[in-house]
């Protein structure tokens, strides 16, 4: 730990050499990282406003609440899978902390999810502005810095086994884009957790699958952003209408004591492997 | 000399130095040695050093000789930590730069400037320090505008120069070269072994691996001899250099007259 702060100067430089080269070759440049989340916030407003309406208004602020954080999530270890390996021939040359590859990228993402809740405030401000009756600002957002760091672990700690791992075995970097593709329709990003606790199968049984369901922390995460950052939403399945439910915070506790066990168990599981990516024939 | 030299503690130590490499035959085998893990695969371990004890001192310049597959890569490699020896021990006084070869370190989307400061960085500098030393980087290189442009559009011999136009201004106490001095047109050469000597006089420790036996001549205060992973000989140039072409030459012929 005292090393990689000795080495901040090139965390801080590795960090500032990813987001340049991000959109190095564009025109717009940095204005990418915002352009993205606008244009997302936008075509999202459309769909679930009148292609797909679910009775909720304001869907799209719901949905972004949870898909901001879960494209850090994906992208931050999608990024670490190469991080290393792309940097071989670096490595093979001179000494540095090798946690610095997968962190310096996670930092990254974490500047462009900062960048991505700006211009969803900005939304919330425009929805607000559009119709003054109903402030859409929650006192809970006070929550938020608390779930990113949740995520911040989470994402690190499978950052760095991905990154080891995917030195070795070049599968796992395949591996992984299915399986984040697969957690994104499992988590309640494009739904909410109450369509989950008013399906039939967890009427019938007796919300144990709620129960399961929310052991997943990027689902926990999801229904915790979205809790934090805005009011509860009645949803409407078929021609009934139903009250919003909270999730207990118990499963965000949960999803805070998985990361931290990942976080440890990653780092620990990158210490042991980080002598023989050099020798990686 | 030797004795003045005894006094002052050596920039770097090693002693009984082993590395050991693990090579597999299905390598990365992906996915699929990591699922039939239980399964013996076939290991071969090969000791490329074997027990090396040596010490450097400041101000001097020793060469390491010998074949391909001698062990002087890894020797270079293990002290700029690169690689974690097998066992014995390695004490390193003060910074070590190694030269990177043709721009390892570099982006190739990034420009010259930006891959100066990275690879500063990475050396150890601060990037106040680094942009304060820019200027000289620059005139060393003999980059002039390119500076600007993105390193993929360099030529082997630009990118040869800006590598050692940075490691050399990083203020390192050891300098490793590996078989890299020979960059760029003869002026560039000559400028870059005029660097050198500059360092050494300054104190600086230097290590360095050559195949060049000319360079080692006329550079090195001190020669070591690596054969196979152990140290046949270390002592003045010249003795070491006359021993070793006359191993090399016997080597030749009794290989020439094996066959029958």
């Amino acid at each position: 730990m005292r090393e990689l702060w000795r080495y901040r100067e090139l965390l801080f430089t590795i960090v500032e050499r990813d987001l340049r080269i991000r959109y190095k070759n564009s025109a717009l440049g940095f204005l990418w990282s915002l352009i993205i989340p606008i244009v997302t916030t936008g075509v999202l407003t459309f769909v679930y406003g009148y292609l797909a309406n679910n009775g909720v208004s304001n869907f799209s602020a719901y949905v972004m609440a949870a898909y901001l954080p879960y494209l850090f999530f994906q992208q931050s270890i999608l990024d670490s899978a190469q991080s290393v390996l792309s940097q071989v021939p670096l490595i093979k040359k001179i000494y540095f902390p090798r946690e610095l590859l997968p962190l310096g990228i996670i930092i990254a993402n974490f500047i462009h999810l900062l960048l991505g809740w700006l211009v969803f405030f900005a939304f919330l401000g425009f929805i607000y502005i559009r119709n003054p009756q109903v402030n859409p600002f929650q006192l809970s957002t006070i929550q938020l810095p608390l779930l990113m760091l949740i995520s911040l672990f989470l994402s690190t700690g499978l950052g760095l086994i991905v990154s080891a791992l995917n030195t070795f075995y070049e599968d796992v970097k395949y591996l992984t884009g299915v399986a984040m593709y697969l957690l994104f329709f499992l988590s309640p990003i494009t739904y909410t957790s109450e369509t989950v606790a008013y399906s039939n199968i967890n009427q019938r049984t007796n919300g144990m699958l709620f129960s399961l369901y929310h052991l997943n922390p990027i689902a926990a995460l999801s229904t915790g952003y979205r809790q934090a950052l805005l009011a509860p939403a009645s949803i409407t399945i078929g021609n009934t209408t139903h009250p919003p439910i909270g999730m207990k915070p118990m499963y965000l506790y949960i999803a805070a004591a998985i990361s931290v066990v990942v976080l440890i168990g990653g780092y620990a599981l990158f210490n042991r492997m980080k002598w023989r990516f050099v020798e990686r024939p | 000399m030797s004795e003045a030299m005894a006094t002052r503690t050596p920039t770097i130590s090693v002693r009984n130095l082993r590395k050991k490499f693990r090579v597999s035959n299905s390598a990365i085998g992906g996915l699929k040695t990591l699922l039939l893990w239980w399964k013996k695969r076939s290991v071969r371990e090969f000791e490329v050093l074997k027990g090396l004890d040596f010490d450097c001192y400041p101000g001097e310049c020793v060469s390491v000789i010998g074949r391909n597959g001698a062990g002087k890569s890894t020797l270079l490699a293990i002290l700029a930590r690169v690689y974690r020896q097998t066992s014995g021990e390695v004490k390193v006084n003060g910074r070590i730069a190694p030269l990177l070869e043709l721009g390892a370190g570099f982006h190739p989307d990034l420009t010259g400037m930006e891959n100066i400061i990275f690879n500063g960085v990475v050396l150890g500098l601060t990037r106040k320090q680094i942009r304060e030393r820019i200027p000289q980087i620059i005139e060393f290189s003999e980059l002039g505008d390119s500076i600007n442009s993105p390193v993929r559009s360099y030529s082997s011999g630009m990118l040869a120069r800006l590598g050692f136009a940075v490691a050399i201004h990083v203020d390192a106490d050891i300098l490793l070269v590996d078989e890299v001095l020979s960059v760029g047109d003869y002026a560039f050469e000559q400028k870059c072994y005029d660097r050198v000597d500059r360092f050494r006089k300054e104190g600086g420790t230097i290590l360095m691996v050559s195949h060049n036996l000319q360079a080692v001549e006329r550079f090195s205060d001190r020669c070591v001899w690596l054969k196979d992973g152990q140290m046949v000989m270390s002592g003045v140039p010249d003795d070491v250099l006359a021993a070793y072409l006359k191993d090399q030459v016997s080597a030749q012929v009794a290989e020439t007259q094996a066959p029958e």
